[in-house]
């Protein structure tokens, strides 16, 4: 069902997940089609998540802007100006690099694996401060078996630092390892069933990737027929559109929906760009979902060391880094 | 060892399936221009070199770990194979002598296969091929029916005159060096009145199994499913009454077919693409040949990796994780003649509205209903009469199992 709108301002807004923006030209959106946008919103009960670009807003938009509840996701140390002195403040920050201070309540952080390594001691110096941390990884697909050893090894030493924050009384939230032990079912993107992206252009799309690869003529195997290079799924004059919704959801996914990696992402975008289809994982995904799935369960039990944590969430043993390795063969 | 149990043994389904099929489209031409052809887009310029041939050969074989079946069968496909005969002469060479040198397991284990539209066959260079190669060759000659049903389609590009002369011709040559050939016709909605003259018409040229099926396209009219259950029920009429059950098999009627299926139990895929490898001219790898361009009307193909840089493992995960139930709506899940229902994956991809594979499409449905009804009626009647006469334990004894060829 969906709950979320999400409204890009500007093609330049800030990229937030693991697909990078490649468009530099400012294009704001409309006031008309924010309104609009809104309105779908209100209309469809969804919690609407604003994406600012790094520039300050025309005047004329604050008002709209907070003409209804929202989440407002900002480059890191940019203000979204909206007029009202009391909404100024930024719920998601996005950084591309270890940023040294952070006023909202949650940062997301954008690296390449190996800037990741590089920066590890840099990045614990994040955990347990007054934000939720979520690490992003934005080459997934060079993610290489030689890799694993290093990322195992990374969420081990980091793991230390939590367990100590957690002996103090902290509860660090840390995605890559302290989600997936307050999951019990699968907690993913979802992208297209919970939420959908609206972009300048009036139009709907599964996520902001979407958006970007039919700006960049990436491909048009993205949706839809061959002729048809348009990736949007809708628009605010005939509403959604979702050819195949069905095919978005987890009960349709057949790696997926056997496995117990609770906190990934699912990254439909990935999944089409690695595996060319929606709902299968590359095995890049599947790994760097594992380690973490494994490293969570490590921490489980060291905090359980402690004392009694999460006693329903049972995090099992396996064997195997790849959901695909131990699929059902017919 | 008796006619059935002998054509038992040298069914299609060689080596039970675990055989790793390997496709080299070696051209993108073909003499014909068949109506019904899926491959849109043939061409005579799209011809493999030996070099594209030799680099996906050793990829395949330097990379045991990747191709580990017990067996394989190389299978030859066009456009019409034969036209490039000079060319799988020496890539069938080149196959042996590097399974020889590389001690390959495969090297007493392989077969070389093809499907000929049969005008070219009693040509010198093919039959020295053929003698060179026999004992490991499975050549499958596709005739339709009567020279009128299967001149219907198979007409010449060029002329648009009927082959079946052409071919028809090269039926006992086929036949005495393969005594169990096999061949495949394809139902389209033209063809639908000609269906029980047209396998009376392959049984009496001495064509003793015949693979035949519904193509997967949406093209059928209103009434067509009523029509084809009259000709299948004609069909079994003739089968039983005139004892052609003895020697002959039809794929039409298969006594496992047209049962509820389960949702775990009988979840497989139908369509092996992904467990196969496509290779064309250009040296691109394909999860089977639907998926390359020339047989797809409105999608892009589906390249996995290339004879230069391999498969892209990730390209496959798809393939290797469907099955029945995920792809199928739920009117097929809870479908009570769901067996035997067959789809060609790269149909399913081409006419799916979003670039999948999970989108069945179902045009086929009420010619399967049809069927269904046809195939009951003829084991019925069938077991009815072997029954009296003292024969079902025999028949059974005996009886081969039918492969539904889909492809």
């Amino acid at each position: 069902m969906l709950q979320y709108l999400v409204i890009l301002l500007d093609d330049t807004s800030v990229a937030y997940c693991h697909a990078d923006n490649p468009l530099k030209k400012h294009n704001l959106i409309p006031v008309e089609t924010l309104k609009k946008g809104i309105i779908f919103g209100m209309k469809n009960n969804l919690m609407i998540q604003y994406v600012f670009p790094d520039y300050r807003l025309p005047i004329e938009y604050h008002k709209t802007i907070e003409s209804i509840d929202n989440v407002k996701i900002c480059p890191i140390n940019q203000i979204p100006d909206t007029g009202l002195d009391n909404e100024n403040e930024s719920d998601v920050e996005v950084a591309n690099s270890v940023p040294e201070k952070v006023k909202a309540n949650n940062l997301v952080l954008r690296l390449k694996f190996s800037e990741i390594l590089t920066k590890k001691d840099e990045i614990s110096k994040l955990f347990g401060k007054h934000y939720r941390l979520n690490i992003c990884i934005t080459d997934v697909e060079n993610f290489t078996d030689e890799d694993i050893e290093k990322y195992q090894q990374l969420l081990n030493n980091w793991n230390i630092i939590l367990l100590d924050l957690y002996k103090e009384g902290e509860t660090p939230q840390l995605n890559i390892l302290t989600d997936r032990m307050m999951l019990d079912k699968m907690h993913n993107c979802d992208a297209g069933v919970n939420n959908i992206t609206l972009a300048p252009n009036g139009k709907f799309y599964l996520c902001p990737a979407f958006y970007y690869d039919e700006k960049m003529k990436v491909s048009n195997q993205m949706n839809h027929h061959k002729p048809s290079s348009d990736n949007s799924v809708g628009d605010l004059d005939n509403g959604l559109n979702i050819p195949n919704l069905h095919l978005l959801k987890l009960d349709h996914a057949p790696l997926c929906r056997n496995c117990d990696a609770y906190q990934c992402r699912r990254c439909i975008w990935l999944n089409r760009k690695l595996t060319w289809d929606n709902n299968t994982p590359s095995h890049q995904q599947c790994v760097i979902s594992h380690i973490e799935r494994n490293a969570s369960r490590d921490l489980l039990n060291k905090i359980r060391g402690i004392g009694e944590f999460m006693p329903d969430i049972d995090i099992k043993e396996i064997d195997y880094l790849d959901t695909f390795d131990v699929r059902k063969e017919f | 060892m008796d006619f059935m149990t002998s054509i038992k043994k040298t069914s299609n389904s060689w080596q039970s399936g675990m055989a790793k099929n390997i496709t080299f489209i070696v051209t993108k031409d073909c003499q014909l221009a068949c109506k019904y052809c899926y491959l849109v887009g043939k061409n005579e310029t799209e011809r493999m070199s030996f070099d594209v041939a030799k680099k996906a050969i050793d990829y395949v074989l330097n990379n045991r770990k990747l191709f580990n079946e017990d067996s394989v069968i190389w299978d030859f496909i066009g456009g019409e194979p034969f036209l490039e005969i000079d060319l799988i002469d020496q890539i069938c060479d080149y196959i042996k002598l590097q399974l020889f040198e590389k001690h390959h397991p495969w090297f007493n284990s392989y077969r070389f296969s093809f499907s000929t539209n049969g005008i070219n066959y009693h040509e010198e260079r093919i039959q020295n091929y053929i003698k060179k190669n026999h004992d490991h060759l499975s050549i499958g000659i596709t005739i339709d029916g009567t020279e009128k049903k299967h001149d219907l389609n198979r007409v010449y590009k060029k002329t648009e005159k009927g082959s079946y002369k052409d071919v028809v011709k090269n039926i006992p040559l086929w036949l005495k060096q393969f005594p169990f050939g096999s061949t495949k016709v394809t139902i389209s909605s033209a063809d639908i009145p000609y269906i029980c003259e047209s396998v009376l018409h392959l049984f009496s040229l001495g064509i003793h199994e015949v693979n035949i099926n519904c193509v997967f396209e949406d093209v059928w009219k209103e009434g067509d499913d009523a029509l084809f259950e009259e000709q299948l029920m004609r069909l079994a009429d003739k089968i039983i009454d005139d004892g052609l059950y003895e020697q002959n098999a039809c794929s039409f009627f298969n006594d496992n077919m047209g049962k509820p299926m389960d949702c775990i139990r009988d979840n497989n895929n139908w369509c092996g693409a992904g467990k196969m490898l496509s290779v064309d001219a250009a040296g691109n790898f394909y999860p089977c040949t639907r998926f390359a361009q020339y047989s797809l009307r409105d999608k892009d193909a589906w390249i996995i990796g290339n004879i230069n840089d391999g498969i892209d493992q990730n390209k496959l995960r798809p393939f290797l994780t469907l099955d029945r139930t995920t792809q199928s709506k739920q009117e097929c899940i809870d479908c009570n003649v769901a067996s035997g229902c067959a789809w060609c994956q790269g149909e399913n991809y081409d006419a799916a509205q979003t670039h999948t594979v999970f989108e069945r499409a179902t045009a086929i449905c009420k010619m399967h209903k049809a069927r269904v009804r046809a195939n009951n009626y003829y084991w019925n009647k069938l077991y009815r009469k072997l029954e009296l006469e003292d024969m079902r334990e025999q028949y059974e004894a005996n009886k081969r199992e039918v492969k539904s060829e889909i492809c």
